[in-house]
């Protein structure tokens, strides 16, 4: 696969974002964590706040968490928790972001992300917003709605400033062009082979929620311009196509995908929080923005909602958009939620004669063999 | 032509040569520490007893846990694959291959000699054959017993344990309040064919399967699994082998 220039230019944007926001703390601008979709950028930073994703993809905090947490919740779970109470895991690098933040804003979304919030408050201050877990009955979106205003308050107390209609629909704008910029990068993966592997897509995915909103559209501009260009000098060669249907893959995760890649198969998409999931709707521009926003966020197919059948729906038809030749359904060790929607994925796609392989796994190295046997037979199976 | 499969598996390396299509010899060693040189011991094995020459071999394809470190070979296939070649060459009209091997299980779903869906035991060793060695030590047996000794049981005792260390310390409690050595074999087989059971189930194999791997020369374990499935399993001759030779079949395709 080609080597991108832009990728570099993500890779080493680690430190010039800590030292923004040091500065900005310095300046006395308001940071917050999030650690979840649900959480809409738009009202923070209609806020004048800014804010770095604190989910966890590396193991080496899973133990310092498992002092205080049972060892049988996901991975992630552990490792935010464990890098957010080290205050910025010391010792541990790239990841000083953790300790830099005056708020949590968490979500309900499953049970040990609920419960592990509820021991945080003790380190750092920790606001909940809560989900209906039911979107589509008809008190869900009222509620939510209710939700969003009172999250968009505690903003307001937060920082003194008052978020205005013109601010919101000001973001709104500002976020929906970052989605469109991600479709049009996702586009590139259609053409067969892809114009760019599923390991570079994801190391940019995985700093979505961590650059700012400018530096992350500036880097995808890059990147979508320098990929757009090899597409002349393309080896054409046809691989499996593999689309990855599952839980998040938090930065520092990336085993699964580079196995799955040195293996013979491309990553064409993901069904994921660091994938499709997080910017395939864009908001209703022409409404009411908080009621916008309560519309897109509350359709966000998360395994945590019920019944979830907007999922299912979803994944085939990414299938056929992307031409997928195959499906890894990747979960975490103990994610009940997407561990349990995994059968009715599987029946949905042995429906749809698309082949699927289950892998669940967590941030330690020692299943690689196993796995890289699955995948081997998996994708001799395809070709 | 002549083709060569090795199976490096964790416990035992496998090799069989492979004339025109027909098995003309075959090799079964421990593995040992070294992947590799069991891997080439097993070649030269199978070379001396087909007395064939090295030169004559038009490839060498390896499968098995250790497949890419078998630099000599000239490909590597999974063991998914290789067995599902295997079974089908020796048993047409199969489409299902259950394996029990030393340290995972494999359920395969097989549909004229190709692979269409699997499943493996996740990363501890319930259901394995790790699972049934540590246990038999528990019992003072050897594991080529364990399914004999099983046979004898009338009333088999129950282990609910799926983890080996626990289902270790389970047939020692057990052995202390009394229980019959027998009906403690029984139970430990009864608590794999549990577990294969589930996933063969999952898999959805119905009928014409085929058990192979090293715990298939075990008939105990062979006569649990088929009660606990309700159908009878095809166990080829050489069980062990069956990757091994998929691994040389895959070479002439």
């Amino acid at each position: 696969m080609t080597h991108f220039k832009s990728l570099d230019y993500v890779k080493n944007s680690y430190n010039a974002r800590i030292c923004q926001i040091t500065e900005e703390r310095k300046a006395g601008k308001k940071i917050v964590g999030t650690l979840c979709l649900f959480v809409p950028d738009e009202i923070i930073f209609a806020a004048g706040v800014d804010r770095v994703i604190l989910c966890g993809g590396k193991n080496d905090t899973v133990s310092i968490a498992e002092q205080y947490l049972p060892r049988n919740i996901c991975p992630l779970v552990k490792s935010s928790f464990g890098s957010i109470i080290n205050d910025g895991c010391s010792g541990v690098r790239s990841c000083s972001h953790f300790g830099l933040v005056d708020m949590v804003v968490a979500e309900n979304t499953c049970d040990s992300k609920k419960k592990m919030y509820e021991l945080l408050g003790d380190y750092v201050p920790t606001y909940v917003l809560d989900l209906p877990q039911r979107p589509d009955s008809p008190e869900a979106i009222k509620y939510f709605l209710g939700e969003l205003e009172k999250f968009k308050g505690v903003m307001e107390q937060l920082t003194g400033n008052k978020v205005t209609v013109e601010q919101l629909k000001k973001e709104i704008t500002s976020s929906n062009e970052t989605r469109q910029l991600l479709h049009r990068l996702y586009d590139l993966r259609k053409a067969d082979p892809p114009l760019i592997s599923g390991l570079d897509v994801l190391k940019v995915m995985q700093k979505q929620y961590f650059l700012s909103p400018d530096e992350l559209k500036k880097s995808l501009r890059m990147l979508i311009d320098e990929a757009e260009q090899v597409k002349a000098d393309w080896a054409r060669e046809h691989k499996p196509r593999i689309m990855i249907s599952g839980c998040p893959m938090a930065g520092g995760n990336t085993k699964v995908p580079e196995i799955i890649e040195n293996k013979g198969g491309v990553i064409i998409a993901e069904e994921s929080c660091t994938g499709t999931r997080s910017f395939w709707d864009l908001v209703d521009e022409s409404k009411d923005p908080m009621i916008a926003l309560a519309e897109r966020y509350i359709k966000i197919p998360c395994s945590c909602m019920t019944p979830n059948d907007r999922r299912i729906d979803n994944i085939l038809e990414l299938a056929r958009e992307f031409k997928v030749d195959g499906v890894v359904y990747y979960t975490l060790q103990f994610c009940h939620g997407y561990n349990i929607e995994k059968y009715k994925v599987q029946q949905a796609l042995k429906k749809a004669g698309i082949p699927m392989l289950s892998i669940e796994t967590d941030y330690g190295d020692s299943d690689v063999e196993q796995i890289g046997l699955r995948v081997d037979a998996f994708m001799e199976m395809l070709s | 032509m002549i083709s060569v499969g090795i199976d490096s598996g964790s416990a035992t390396t496998k090799a069989a040569l492979v004339i025109d299509g027909q098995i003309a010899d075959r090799v079964v060693l421990p593995t040992a520490f070294d992947f590799l040189s069991a891997a080439e011991k097993a070649y030269n094995g199978v070379l001396a007893g087909a007395g064939v020459d090295k030169k004559d071999v038009s490839g060498v394809y390896a499968t098995g846990y250790g497949r890419d470190s078998i630099k000599f070979a000239d490909r590597a296939i999974s063991e998914i694959t290789a067995h599902a070649i295997g079974v089908y060459h020796l048993y047409p009209a199969v489409n299902g291959v259950i394996d029990i091997g030393g340290q995972d299980s494999k359920i395969i779903s097989v549909n004229g000699g190709r692979v269409t869906d699997f499943l493996m035991n996740d990363k501890c060793a319930a259901g394995t054959g790790k699972f049934l060695e540590y246990t038999a030590k528990a019992l003072e047996v050897p594991i080529e017993e364990l399914g004999s000794l099983a046979l004898a049981s009338k009333a088999p005792a129950s282990i609910t344990s799926m983890c080996t260390v626990f289902a270790e310390s389970e047939a020692i409690s057990l052995r202390a309040r009394g229980f019959k050595k027998e009906d403690i074999a029984a139970g430990l087989i009864e608590s794999v064919a549990r577990r294969v059971a589930v996933m063969v189930r999952q898999v959805g194999l119905k009928q014409n399967v085929a058990f192979v791997g090293g715990v298939a020369k075990n008939t105990g374990i062979k006569v649990v699994l088929e009660k606990e499935l309700g159908i009878s399993l095809y166990v080829p001759p050489e069980p062990q082998v069956t990757g091994a030779l998929g691994a040389a079949l895959y070479g002439i395709s």
